[in-house]
């Protein structure tokens, strides 16, 4: 045991330190001046107020959607629809106020409900596929968040559109509903308090109740789980619809937080990254606040050595699946079809 | 136009449309029967656009755009293959990684070689129609089949082919057997990790040529423009019972339904962004319908590759 960790250890720096190289080489191959850009990218996120508080916003929705994906994987399901869930459970959390009116605390509870169920209803679907016809979660999830995306894009460029704005954006929400700013100008703002809870809230899901010890056996070996008793079908739609519903929650995250409204394409990829996050994290609720500020660092670098240096955002995306490529080597965050698992 | 004439029209674009389906389908084939389902063919049809793109842009030749998209692809599919396999690392995973890399990197690569991270457009020829004189005046089947560019018709030598390769040599018997049972091709002494990784470079080939098959009738690139087509053909697989000739008549459906969506518009009115989700929604219903009534088996197939 305590030889494996020490590999997983291993295994983790040399996906950090891959992500940082690559980062070096591309800022070598494409900045004119290669010390100042290393500076904007590394330095910068840290050394600076406004990039930090940056930094520290993005890790909320990063921390709810990772939850997310760490409870499909740790159940062994593959949820990737997160994308299309974040975006619509934002685009509930953004309307229902406006439905409501006021801007009363219980007003800003529906908008987080609603937008849970949204995306809940999302992910519960591909589980209840899963679970009784046996299709493949991992493209059915991926179907429907491609279906709810252009569909939340037709709804907030077309019926939902704010008519006063110039943006394709829904109405902003009330003011006094908005997550206060902590540390203006900067985006940081009290939806990081909510993410920190959810994470502990996890932690103890995941490590002293029951749901989390059958979920993570469901996720060791779905054989064994079902002979010892264990409905396994449960664990197939329950973590799937709370996966959904937590994605959701990040949007609602996004809207309350940062954008005030669901603007076209606002969840820009967070159901992707909280895949890297929660990997980085080998699914264990309480790493995912170190992994969603490294992974929130290097995003602020990439932002800041783009405002810098004229360096197109994409380098973040080649970083992304650098990590992607090295974060699973060795020990899978679990072990699809190993050699206890075999169906 | 006819009620005959538009049928003939829908059929023909049908067949047009249904090329990069199928050749992106039958590189996931490869990889599906040789147990891993192959989630990076989005990514790797998307390296086929845009090196297709370059390629041809570079040199005006159709034939050396196909061939640059085709290898660009591979050398995007060995790297992550081998990598995976090397590394023991979770092919789902490191799949969304090619996936990443390939939209991330197109981008920086555009920027750099055409000076834009947008759409890119080049001369180019327009693709030959090399059966059209002697065969395009057969009623019907003229239009709808032999009215095609010769990248239509080499899809379909594409599928004769990988169906020869699986079904009738013994490279195909070593990699279904690689899918079905690793252990049996272990003890026959032959190495299953050389099998997948073949499998999954055949897969960039042909989703790269997929790609290809995109942006040179087009003489354009644009970001993202494989646009979920990848998703779609390992739908395609599942639903065409991993088979080639199955995949084939999975991929026409598909391609019916988008011909469809793209005449319907004019007439329904319908908000372009439904259009574009119509194929996934048919793909999503027809894995349901199809799961339902014919048991077409839509589970992750095959053993471990970890």
């Amino acid at each position: 045991m305590l030889a494996r960790n020490t590999d997983r250890l291993k295994i983790l720096a040399f996906t950090l330190g891959s992500a940082a190289l690559a980062s070096c080489l591309l800022l070598l191959a494409s900045a004119p001046d290669f010390a100042a850009a290393l500076g904007q990218f590394f330095i910068a996120p840290i050394a600076n107020s406004y990039y930090f508080g940056n930094l520290l916003a993005g890790m909320g929705p990063l921390i709810m959607a990772g939850l997310g994906v760490a409870v499909a994987f740790a159940s062994r399901n593959f949820n990737l629809g997160g994308e299309g869930q974040v975006y619509s459970g934002g685009l509930a959390a953004a309307l229902i106020p406006l439905a409501f009116g006021g801007s009363s605390p219980w007003v800003a509870v529906l908008a987080f409900a609603g937008a849970a169920l949204t995306g809940g209803l999302l992910g519960a679907s591909s589980g209840f596929l899963k679970r009784r016809l046996g299709i493949d979660e991992l493209i059915s999830s991926f179907l429907v968040s491609a279906v709810a995306v252009l569909s939340v894009d037709y709804l907030i460029a077309g019926p939902f559109r704010d008519g006063t704005s110039n943006f394709q954006a829904t109405t902003p929400i009330a003011s006094g509903l908005a997550f206060a700013k902590l540390f203006p100008p900067s985006s940081l703002n009290g939806g990081i308090f909510i993410a920190l809870a959810a994470a502990g809230l996890g932690k103890f899901l995941f490590d002293k109740t029951r749901f989390g010890f059958e979920l993570k056996l469901c996720g060791a070996n779905r054989e064994f789980a079902a002979y010892s008793g264990i409905d396994s079908g449960f664990y197939t739609t329950a973590p799937m619809a709370l996966s959904g519903a937590l994605h959701g929650l990040a949007g609602a995250l996004l809207v309350f937080g940062s954008y005030g409204a669901a603007m076209k394409g606002f969840s820009a990829g967070t159901g992707w990254n909280a895949i890297a996050v929660a990997l980085l994290a080998r699914n264990d609720p309480a790493a995912l606040i170190p992994a969603a500020f490294f992974y929130s660092y290097l995003q602020a670098g990439a932002q800041s050595v783009q405002m810098g240096s004229n360096i197109s955002s994409e380098i973040m995306a080649v970083i992304q699946a650098v990590i992607l490529l090295f974060v699973t080597a060795g020990a899978l965050p679990f072990r699809m079809r190993g050699k206890g698992t075999r169906r | 136009m006819s009620g005959q004439g538009t049928a003939v029209v829908l059929a023909a674009n049908a067949v047009s449309a249904m090329t990069p389906l199928l050749l992106a389908a039958l590189g996931g084939l490869f990889s599906e029967l040789s147990g891993t389902l192959n989630i990076a063919l989005e990514g790797l049809m998307l390296t086929g656009a845009f090196f297709g793109a370059a390629a041809a842009s570079a040199t005006g030749s159709i034939f050396l755009g196909m061939a640059g998209g085709s290898l660009a692809a591979a050398i995007l599919a060995w790297a992550y293959g081998s990598a995976t396999l090397r590394l023991k690392a979770n092919p789902f995973i490191t799949g969304i990684a090619a996936n990443i890399f390939a939209s991330g990197s197109a981008v920086l690569l555009s920027r750099r070689l055409f000076g834009t991270g947008s759409v890119v457009t080049f001369a180019l020829k327009a693709v030959s129609k090399p059966l059209e004189p002697a065969l395009g005046g057969i009623p019907i089947l003229g239009a709808v089949l032999f009215g095609q560019t010769w990248i239509v018709h080499a899809s379909w030598l594409a599928a004769i082919l990988s169906w020869v390769l699986i079904a009738r040599t013994p490279f195909g018997a070593r990699l279904r057997a690689t899918g079905a049972n690793a252990e049996a091709v272990s003890a026959a002494g032959f190495s299953p990790d050389r099998y997948r990784l073949a499998a999954i470079v055949i897969s960039g080939i042909l989703a790269g040529a997929a790609g290809a098959s995109l942006s040179l009738p087009l003489a354009a690139y644009v970001p993202n423009m494989s646009s979920g087509r990848g998703w779609i053909a390992l739908v395609a697989v599942y639903l065409g019972f991993r088979k080639p000739w199955g995949i084939a008549l999975a991929c026409f459906i598909f391609a019916l339904a988008e011909a469809y969506s793209n005449y319907a518009q004019g007439f329904l009115g319908l908000p372009p962004e439904f259009i574009l989700a119509i194929p996934f929604a048919a793909s999503l219903l027809a894995l349901v319908v199809g799961t339902v009534a014919g048991k077409v088996g839509a589970g992750r197939a095959g053993k471990s590759v970890g």
